[in-house]
C-alpha cells in the first residue's frame, strides 16, 4: 500500500514550504519516525518523520523547491507490499 | 541548514500526532498559542501530547512587537470554554495542563474570573493534573490577581519578555515594574503557587542586562525562569538583532540557578511553556 507524505502546514499562515534536504534516498528502507526530508522556515528547520514503516518509492520533489502544502513530496510504499 | 538559520535550529515534526491533537482541539473548539503565535516547537510538544490553550478568544488588546496573535477587536468570553478545556485536559490524557491568554484590558478583571475557572473545571475532572497559567499583568489589579490565586494553580507565570531597557521597543504598553509587581504579589500572597518568567534574548540585550533581570525577578520571589531566542515572526514584528549561540544559553542557564531559581530553562529554542512539566519534577 503506498502512503503519500505531503508537505504540512507548520503554522497558520503557511501557504508552501522550501524542501530543504532529503534525508532518505528513493529505494532505501524507512522505520517509522525516521526523518524523511527537511522543511526550511524562516524561524526553524523541521525534519518531517516517517508516519509509517517501509521504503521510499518516491521523491517528488528536489532539494530547493517550494512545494505547496498539501502536495505531495514523497510516497512509500509501506510494509507488506511487495519491493 | 539554509544560509541563514544556524544548524542548532532543528525540530522534529511528526504529521500523525499533530493531526491527532489538532483534531482534538478543533473538536472541543480551543485554541492554542502553539498554533495562534506559530510555535517552532509545535511538532515536538505535540508529539509528546502536551499544548499550551490560549483562552479568551483569538485577539489581544495590546500590540507587542515580537508577537503574531494577532490585534483587533476581542471576543465576548466563551462561558462554555473552562469546560472545553477540562473536557480537552480529560480526553489527552494531560499530566501537565498550561493555559495561557490573550491580553483583555477590555475586561474589568483582564480575564481572571475566566482563569479561575477554567482552574476549577479542570480540577474537577482531572485531580492529578497541575495546573500552570502564564497570565497577563491583570494592568496590576491585584484583586484580579487574587481571583486567579484563589483557584489554587501550581504555577503562575508572568513573562517579563525582555529587559528594561527594551521595553519600549519590544513591549510598549507594558511597564517592567508592574510586572515584576505582579511576581512580587502572588509570592507574598500565596508562597505554595510558584511563580515564573521568561525572557528572550536576541533583540539587542546585553549580558549584564539579562543577568540583572534575572537579579530582579529573583528579588522579587520568582522561582522559575525561562529564556529562549527571539524569532521574528513576521515582518511587521520587530527584528531580531543577533542568534545567541547555545554555550551562551548554558551560561544563563548556570548563571541563574546560582541565582536561586529552583529550576530554569535556557535554550535557543525554549519558550515559556516549552517542557513546562519539568519544573515540577
Amino acid at each position: 500500500m503506498q502512503k503519500e507524505i505531503k508537505m504540512p502546514r507548520l503554522s497558520s499562515s503557511m501557504k508552501e514550504g522550501l524542501l530543504g534536504a532529503w534525508r532518505i534516498q528513493p529505494r532505501e528502507r524507512v522505520q517509522k519516525g525516521d526523518v524523511l526530508f527537511e522543511i526550511e522556515t524562516d524561524k526553524v528547520v523541521s525534519e518531517v518523520e516517517a508516519p509509517c514503516s517501509g521504503w521510499l518509492s518516491r521523491q517528488c520533489f528536489e532539494e530547493g523547491d517550494m512545494v505547496d502544502v498539501g502536495e505531495t513530496v514523497c510516497i512509500i510504499e509501506t510494509d507488506g507490499e511487495d519491493a | 541548514m539554509n544560509g541563514h538559520l544556524p544548524e542548532w535550529f532543528r525540530v522534529p515534526y511528526d504529521e500523525t500526532s499533530v493531526t491527532q491533537m489538532n483534531d482534538t482541539l478543533q473538536s472541543f473548539q480551543l485554541n492554542t498559542v502553539c498554533t495562534e503565535a506559530d510555535c517552532p516547537n509545535l511538532g515536538e510538544c505535540w508529539h509528546r501530547h502536551t499544548a499550551t490553550f490560549m483562552i479568551l478568544g483569538k485577539y489581544c488588546t495590546r500590540n507587542c512587537r515580537f508577537c503574531s496573535v494577532p490585534h483587533g477587536k476581542p471576543e465576548i468570553p466563551d462561558v462554555n470554554e473552562p469546560s472545553h478545556i477540562a473536557d480537552a485536559v480529560q480526553a489527552l490524557g494531560l499530566h501537565h495542563v498550561v493555559i495561557t491568554q490573550v491580553t483583555r484590558d477590555d475586561l474589568a478583571d483582564g480575564g481572571a474570573s475566566q482563569f479561575a475557572a477554567c482552574i476549577r473545571a479542570i480540577r474537577n475532572l482531572s485531580e492529578d493534573v497541575t495546573i500552570e497559567v502564564l497570565i497577563s499583568d491583570m494592568k496590576g489589579d491585584h484583586t484580579a490577581l487574587d481571583t486567579v490565586m484563589e483557584a489554587g494553580p501550581d504555577i503562575i507565570g508572568h513573562n517579563l519578555e525582555t529587559v528594561p531597557s527594551l521595553y519600549a521597543a519590544v513591549r510598549p504598553q507594558a511597564i517592567y515594574s508592574r510586572s515584576l509587581d505582579v511576581l512580587a504579589h502572588v509570592k507574598e500572597c500565596s508562597p505554595k503557587i510558584l511563580t515564573k518568567t521568561g525572557i528572550m534574548v536576541g533583540l539587542g540585550e546585553t549580558k549584564e542586562e539579562v543577568l540583572q533581570t534575572m537579579e530582579d525577578a529573583r528579588a522579587n520571589g520568582c522561582d522559575i525562569f525561562t529564556i529562549g531566542q527571539y524569532l521574528r515572526p513576521g515582518k511587521s514584528n520587530i527584528e531580531m538583532k543577533e542568534y545567541v549561540p547555545p554555550a551562551e544559553f548554558e551560561e544563563y542557564r548556570k548563571a541563574a540557578l546560582q541565582k536561586g531559581f529552583r529550576y530554569v530553562a535556557s535554550g535557543p529554542l525554549v519558550r515559556s511553556s516549552y517542557h513546562a512539566e519539568e519544573a515540577l519534577l
